[in-house]
């Protein structure tokens, strides 16, 4: 039982630092223009609609209702975020004022939904165990664009390699850490499921409308926004239906 | 659904008319005085680009489940199609030149650009009515979506009609013109499709990926134009991710 327990929260670990993974391709970016970051922003936003309808697809397998519940409870918390934030003139690191304001939201965001992807796999691994492998990869390879979309709004706004890598794991840490209660109460967690899953989806989604998407309008022209955020979008699409 | 045509082509008919009449529908707040406040346009752009994003999704996932390759295909030829829209007509120069507020500016271009845009709707109603073998479901759910976004679409080119010159009556009639094609093409594509051998997943593809591309080069930045983000970003994200979720369930 505890060996399962240890095998589950490694497992979850190992995902957690695949996260890290999405901050490499920025190992190679110095200057950052206006128009590179409205590109940045769109590619986040794709990859996170993408990820987001998975997550509603995936709660619906549990329940319609208290997915649906979950992604208003998710909007409302996240606009609730913002207007907290905007009043301070919040700092993150180096950032200040608007920059700080989005990597604190988009950090937020995605370690909470996290915390929704790690019910999700103590869930299924409580499922059956034989599976375990497989699960553990396709999270692990999953979380890498979450890396990715993380990375894509800290870098252009001038975090450091090893403070992309490090927030974008830190933002999968739940993943191990929720994946072991999951895994152990198994049914208590499996009727919060799909509120979890939904609340994830509808931060994400409305991060993408709130505070991805103006900028990157700001940055660059409608048709070279609409060609980055389609192209990633159906990246993510196909992605997670052959994982 | 009792109150339907027996013959499912008439429904086609049915639908795909219905949306196409809608377009007017955006000119009645004029005859009434100016027209909508933008805040209206923009709600309207906003709530239409949540159900064509939602209804896109659908149509790409149902492809996929068909066949990738055709289907990625058909979605980048979608995605072409629209952006070939934009800088044929030159929209896209013109937009970087004057700024988007003056749309009045573009004239003849926005007109020619809804029509070739209710073209690529027009068969994505099509492909959706023949999506689900003996199922309307799907195309019913896609012409209503784009009713409503006729009707966003239908303000905004009575606005720059009326600016033009032109009387309420016209410029409804004018609105309905631009969007005859998606009858035309909706029944066509509904007629063909099957007698075509296996090129439903292309078709599905490229009405997902025109009506996305769209979604993001028209709706979305125009709602951001012309209404508050946080009102046109929570409308959205509410509506993308009920119908995402309604959608998977229902259909």
């Amino acid at each position: 039982m505890w060996l399962a327990v240890g095998q589950v929260f490694l497992f979850g670990l190992v995902t957690a630092l695949a996260t890290g993974l999405g901050a490499l391709p920025f190992a190679f970016m110095r200057e950052v223009s206006k128009r590179t970051l409205a590109l940045a922003h769109a590619v986040a936003s794709g990859l996170m609609l993408g990820a987001s309808f998975g997550l509603i697809v995936e709660g619906s397998h549990y329940g319609t209702v208290q997915t649906l519940t979950g992604g208003m409870i998710g909007v409302v918390f996240i606009l609730l975020g913002q207007q907290l934030l905007a009043g301070k003139g919040p700092a993150f690191g180096e950032l200040r004022g608007a920059g700080a304001r989005k990597v604190i939201l988009i950090l937020a965001v995605m370690t909470l939904h996290s915390f929704a992807e790690g019910v999700a796999v103590g869930v299924a691994f409580g499922g059956g165990e034989h599976l375990a492998v497989l699960i553990t990869f396709a999270i692990a390879v999953h979380n890498v664009p979450e890396g990715l979309a993380i990375s894509a709004v800290m870098r252009p706004k001038g975090a450091s390699l090893a403070a992309c890598a490090g927030w974008s794991i830190f933002s999968s840490l739940p993943q191990p850490l929720m994946a072991v209660p999951a895994f152990l109460f198994v049914d208590s967690f499996r009727a919060l499921l799909p509120y979890g899953l939904g609340f994830a989806a509808g931060a994400m989604v409305l991060m993408v409308f709130l505070e991805l998407l103006p900028e990157a309008y700001d940055g660059a022209s409608r048709s070279t926004i609409g060609l980055w955020v389609s192209l990633t979008l159906g990246a993510m699409i196909l992605f997670q239906r052959y994982l | 659904m009792p109150v339907l045509p027996t013959e499912p082509v008439l429904t086609v008919l049915l639908f795909s008319c219905f949306a196409a009449a809608c377009s007017a529908l955006g000119a009645v707040p004029f005859a009434f005085g100016g027209g909508p406040p933008r805040s209206v346009i923009g709600a309207a752009y906003a709530l239409a680009s949540g159900l064509m994003l939602g209804a896109g999704y659908l149509l790409m996932t149902t492809a996929l489940e068909r066949m990738t390759l055709p289907a990625v295909l058909g979605a980048g030829a979608g995605v072409a199609y629209t952006y070939w829209t934009r800088t044929y007509l030159g929209i896209e120069h013109k937009e970087a030149e004057i700024g988007v507020r003056e749309r009045a500016e573009l004239g003849y271009q926005t007109i020619l650009q809804n029509t070739l845009h209710s073209a690529a709707e027009g068969i994505a109603i099509g492909v959706a009515m023949v999506m689900v073998a003996g199922d309307l479901r799907p195309g019913i759910f896609l012409a209503l979506v784009l009713a409503v976004h006729n009707v966003g679409e239908g303000m905004t080119m009575t606005e720059l009609l009326r600016r033009r010159g032109l009387s309420v009556g016209e410029s409804a009639g004018l609105c309905v013109v631009t969007n005859v094609t998606q009858p035309l093409l909706a029944v066509a594509a509904f007629a063909l499709l099957p007698t075509l051998g296996n090129l439903l997943p292309i078709a599905l593809g490229f009405a997902a990926g025109s009506l996305v591309f769209l979604v993001l080069t028209e709706l979305v930045p125009e709602s951001y134009e012309r209404a508050s983000t946080t009102m046109v970003a929570t409308l959205m994200s509410v509506v993308t991710a009920t119908v995402v979720l309604l959608e998977h369930v229902l259909l």
